[in-house]
């Protein structure tokens, strides 16, 4: 870390160019982070506020007293240990399916060449082109066909045979990494699966950590999935619990769902500022970088 | 075919072999389906009955089909090069020597955490053309701020705002693409005495072009397929100038039951995101820097 | 800092942490295996009824207080109520797919969509087997349910509007709070009285807009006596009465100016989160449902103001209103028809559908009515609501599977109107000429499936 550092200071003196520069870095960055944070930290402060706060017409910034007891009231409407085991499950089995899935297929797309290769790769393209409304009620016969409505499975064993999206952004990583680096091995007499185990995985590990964190998040909030498919409440997800707190003629509490909204983002946030460092920043770290 | 390119179409097959299977039952036989569906009268609660290519004539006819194709253009010219600019700009600037980068990486990431639903009531009340921050912010500077969401002129730029907000997404693709750019190319030009200016369009940008060139890609495929947030928050509105086109696209096959002409829609859609996304592909060959195969 | 941690510990944590994944990853393989077929009975015998609700928040804990009810009248059948957002896309790929619930819970106009494509089954029969007699609700509510001279839904709880005033506002400007506009030129008269403006001349509190909260905005010919559609197959937009109405409507855009009626409009951020512009008293007449009672005991207890019938255009025509229900109905392949008629019946006992009322703070859909439900009533203003539901005069969605269609292109045409880029004459016109063409290929599809449906209703009819 330290030896970074030095590098990039001792590359300029401190001219009155750089101090700018500096300046304007930080200021670009406030400026941003205000934007970027305004909205969650009103969402944070709606699900402190009692209905009296919420409905008026000049907006409260900080509500007094906070009224902590929303929390209370929202974790048990969600039901939600319950609802975060169904959530954290689907999340765990499609985060798994999809990066084994993907970067597998990945790999085949990108670092070996064979023929109809690129065709199908063409058509892997395609399928993402067609609006999913259309695919739905093929694909709800298919799985009443499997038996599975009413189940998971619909929800997670798709993910174990990969999908266009993850596929073509690991590709695109898989690209970039230096041919002559697995030449080496293929010389060397190693199975092509061990390059792909033991030197391409290691070197797209950042790649294949957003590939899980874009997983884990779809799936976190995906409400149209286990809408379709779930039909007992006990089994029901997070992002299908919210729409407890929205009620047509009987006044949605903005109070409690915004609190909801709060519980759902909060892991994913703790979550996300303590690994990002490992798959940002991971590869230079472990020293496999060239 | 030589004994190599047996055993490589033997190796391909085998590594891309969970796709092949997916691809089939999950997406192709759907997909085949929806396309003889585009060929039918189809209620989805009756069986389809063949009309031939109706579904395609009575689209040509459709004010409102040509009015959600004309609103998902426009918004794609002016959201997609914004979007794009503005991820690039933003990893670039996390990806500076500076303090406290995790905390800013998150920040940036955050809005693409929210839930929709509760995205969708937080930006609909900041636009709020009376109590909204937005134009309270706007006041400052003396401007009068619009009815965001009810004005004809401003529901898309409202909209567009809103995801740009979600942009962190293609940051952390970018920011992870960063990292693989390779330390001693920086050392070598500054040695040279490339400034930032020079190694930023010299160095990184080529280096991480086959990012760019997914995000461009995907944001075209994305962008004109664009339905969950302006479905909740404008519902289409006002008089139709946030009807996109998939949003149209659903409320034929779900609210109106012409899951056939759903089915249509869908299919002249994929010819128009083939034909754009290829056009993109075309733009981008000799432009996109491998350095693997 | 992993230089501390020596190569083998690393590699030790190393494989515990892989141990702990692969345990985690089978324990979470093991529950997302579960489930397949619902279980069809309870573990003591009871024949388990799938019930799926539209209504979500509040409105569906109310329902689940009838549900539990039921379940502990009797001990043969278990109500499984489950509330359901965007139900109308559930129900329509599980019909669809042949796996929809016993019983289902939708509002009137979205009923239309199912019962011609033979997604709900006719309840004609059973009603009469139990004893139901259309006299036993009010006429106009019943209707709700009825398509093509079939019943296929039973009201849960009816609606009905009328119009809402601030009395603090009227005594403010001079008016008698106790007299409410009698006929739609005083409402305008009013309106204008009520209408404040700042030194600058932005508006700060209105009368009355016709967008404010503008859920309603293709049904004002209610009242003007128009229709929008010729109650069989042809829709009306531009009949003179409907273009007076909406020319009515457009009036407000001249005289207030369409961009502050809009600030005002969207200053309501979202209706039911309680900012609504009566309650926070921006506005200070409005267009509204019984359900808006529900809002003001929650958000503003204390609020003094009053209910009326919202005035008609002629003054030949009184007491008119659009009345709207929550219906019950039960899917086509249902596995359970009997008992979820039961449940069904059983909410349509008198004092069960007038405790779910309360509880919904409606009025209660059936002819007789106790007088103790008025007492126990916590809507002071409940009569005006049954009485205005009670009148023959008035409209309701209309009653056409090509409802979504039509109400999507008359809203189009009344934001043209609204914001005064086209006449009412020209965007209803519009309107006419874009909606024939679909209502008649709708109506000749009908045509060539009509007898084979009729009979095939007649003999899945449950009896």
């Amino acid at each position: 870390m330290a030896a970074r550092e030095s590098l990039e200071v001792d590359a300029g003196t401190l001219t009155t160019q750089r101090i700018l520069g500096r300046v304007a870095t930080y200021a670009a960055l406030l400026f941003f982070s205000v934007l970027f944070l305004f909205p969650l930290v009103w969402m944070l402060t709606t699900s402190l506020k009692s209905i009296g706060e919420i409905n008026t017409s000049q907006p409260v910034w900080f509500p007094s007293p906070p009224q902590w007891e929303n929390y209370k009231i929202v974790t048990a409407k969600l039901n939600f240990w319950r609802y975060a085991l169904n959530t954290v499950m689907l999340c765990v089995l499609t985060v798994t399916g999809t990066v084994l899935s993907c970067s597998l297929a990945a790999y085949g797309f990108s670092r070996i060449k064979w023929p109809g290769r690129d065709k199908l790769f063409i058509i892997t393209l395609g399928t993402m082109m067609i609006p999913f409304p259309v695919l739905m009620v093929p694909l709800y016969a298919l799985f009443k066909e499997f038996g599975w409505v009413g189940t998971f499975k619909p929800l997670w064993v798709p993910a174990f045979f990969a999908s266009a999206y993850n596929i073509f952004l690991l590709r695109q990583f898989f690209m970039t990494i230096p041919q002559d680096l697995t030449d080496a091995a293929v010389v060397d007499g190693c199975s092509e699966f061990r390059i792909f185990w033991q030197m391409i995985i290691p070197l797209a590990r950042s790649a294949l950590m957003v590939v899980g964190l874009f997983c884990f998040m779809a799936v976190w909030n995906d409400f149209l999935g286990p809408l379709i498919y779930l039909s007992n409440e006990n089994d029901f997800t997070l992002a299908l619990g919210l729409q407890a707190f929205q009620s047509q003629h009987g006044g949605t509490d903005t109070n409690l769902l915004m609190a909801a909204g709060s519980v759902m983002v909060l892991p994913v946030i703790v979550l996300f500022f303590f690994t990002q460092k490992s798959f940002i920043e991971g590869i230079s770290l472990t020293g496999l970088k060239l | 075919m030589t004994r190599e390119q047996k055993r490589n179409l033997v190796k391909g097959l085998l590594f891309t072999a969970p796709w092949i299977l997916g691809l089939s039952i999950f997406t192709m036989i759907p997909a085949l389906m929806s396309l003889y569906y585009s060929f039918c009268d189809y209620s989805v609660l009756n069986p389809p009955v063949f009309i031939g290519a109706k579904n395609f004539t009575s689209l040509s006819t459709d004010a409102v089909f040509w009015k959600s194709l004309n609103n998902t253009l426009i918004y794609a010219v002016v959201a997609l090069p914004l979007g794009t600019v503005m991820g690039i700009a933003l990893a670039l600037l996390l990806n500076q020597q500076i303090i406290a980068r995790p905390l800013f990486r998150t920040i940036f990431f955050l809005p693409s955490l929210v839930p929709l639903v509760a995205l969708a009531i937080l930006w609909q009340w900041i636009f709020n053309g009376e109590f909204g921050v937005l134009n309270h912010a706007l006041s400052w500077f003396g401007i009068d701020g619009p009815n965001w969401l009810t004005d004809t002129t401003w529901a898309k730029p409202a909209l567009v705002i809103t995801g740009l907000w979600g942009v962190g997404n293609s940051v952390v693709i970018y920011l992870a693409g960063l990292q693989d750019v390779p330390r001693d190319f920086y050392e070598a030009a500054r040695v040279d005495g490339a400034n930032w200016w020079q190694q930023t369009r010299h160095i990184t940008i080529p280096m991480i072009s086959p990012v760019i060139y997914f995000n461009v890609i995907m944001g075209t495929i994305g962008v004109l397929q664009i339905f969950a947030v302006p479905y909740v928050m404008t519902g289409g509105g006002p008089a139709r100038a946030t009807l996109f086109y998939t949003m149209y696209l659903f409320d034929q096959a779900f609210r109106y039951l012409n899951m056939g002409y759903a089915c249509a829609m869908a299919w002249v859609l994929f010819v128009i995101v083939a034909g754009l996304t290829l056009f993109a592909h075309r733009m981008s060959k000799g432009h996109v820097y491998y350095g693997g195969a | 800092m992993n230089s501390i941690a020596s190569p083998s510990l690393k590699r030790a944590g190393w494989w515990f942490l892989a141990f702990a994944a692969l345990i985690l990853f089978a324990v979470m393989l093991q529950r997302g295996m579960r489930g397949g077929r619902v279980a069809t009975h309870t573990p003591d015998g009871r024949v388990i009824v799938e019930y799926w609700e539209k209504w979500a928040g509040i409105e569906a804990e109310n329902m689940r207080v009838i549900v539990n009810d039921f379940n502990a009248s009797q001990n043969r059948i278990f109500v499984n109520y489950l509330s359901v957002g965007n139900i109308e896309q559930k129900f329509l790929l599980a019909a669809s797919g042949g796996n929809p619930p016993d019983v289902i819970g939708l509002y009137d106009q979205n009923t239309l969509n199912f019962t011609e494509k033979g997604a709900l089954l006719p309840l004609d029969k059973l009603m009469a087997r139990d004893g139901l007699t259309p006299a036993d609700y009010l006429p106009r509510i019943l209707n709700l349910g009825i398509h093509r001279g079939i019943t296929w839904g039973l009201p849960s709880v009816p609606a009905c509007l009328a119009l809402h005033y601030n009395k603090r506002l009227f005594r403010e400007a001079g008016l008698d709070p106790e007299k409410p506009p009698a006929t739609l030129k005083e409402l305008d008269e009013y309106a204008e009285k009520l209408t404040k403006r700042d030194a600058s001349g932005k508006l700060t509190q209105l009368g009355f807009s016709p967008s404010d909260p503008g859920w309603w905005n293709p049904l004002y010919p209610t009242w003007f006596g128009g229709k929008i559609w010729d109650g069989v197959n042809k829709p009306t937009p531009d009949t003179p009465e409907n273009i007076a109405a909406f020319e009515w409507a457009a009036s407000y855009s001249r005289k207030y100016g369409v961009k502050d009626l809009q600030a005002f409009r969207s200053a309501m951020v979202q209706f039911d989160t309680g900012q609504n512009s009566f309650i926070s008293e921006r506005v200070a007449m409005q267009l509204q449902g019984v359900f808006m009672f529900t809002f003001i005991e929650k958000y503003k207890p204390d609020m003094d103001y009053g209910v009326a019938p919202f005035p008609a255009a002629d003054a030949s025509l009184t007491s008119v209103t659009l009345v709207q229900a929550d219906l019950l109905g039960i899917p086509r392949g249902a596995a359970n028809v009997e008992e979820g008629w039961k449940f069904i019946r059983y909410v349509q006992q008198q004092p069960v559908m007038e405790k779910l009322c309360q509880l919904q703070k409606r009025f209660s859909p059936l002819a007789k009515t106790s007088e103790q439900f008025y007492t126990n009533h916590s809507n002071p203003d409940i009569r005006i609501f049954r009485s205005l539901a009670e009148s023959p005069t008035g409209s309701e969605w209309p009653r056409t599977p090509m409802i979504n269609e039509y109400v999507d292109e008359m809203e189009n045409g009344y934001s043209h109107i609204f914001m005064l880029d086209e006449t009412a004459a020209e965007a209803m016109a519009l309107v006419r000429r874009r909606m024939t063409p679909r209502f008649e290929e709708r109506e000749r599809k009908w045509e060539a499936i009509k007898d084979e449906r009729m009979r095939n209703w007649e003999e899945i009819a449950p009896r």
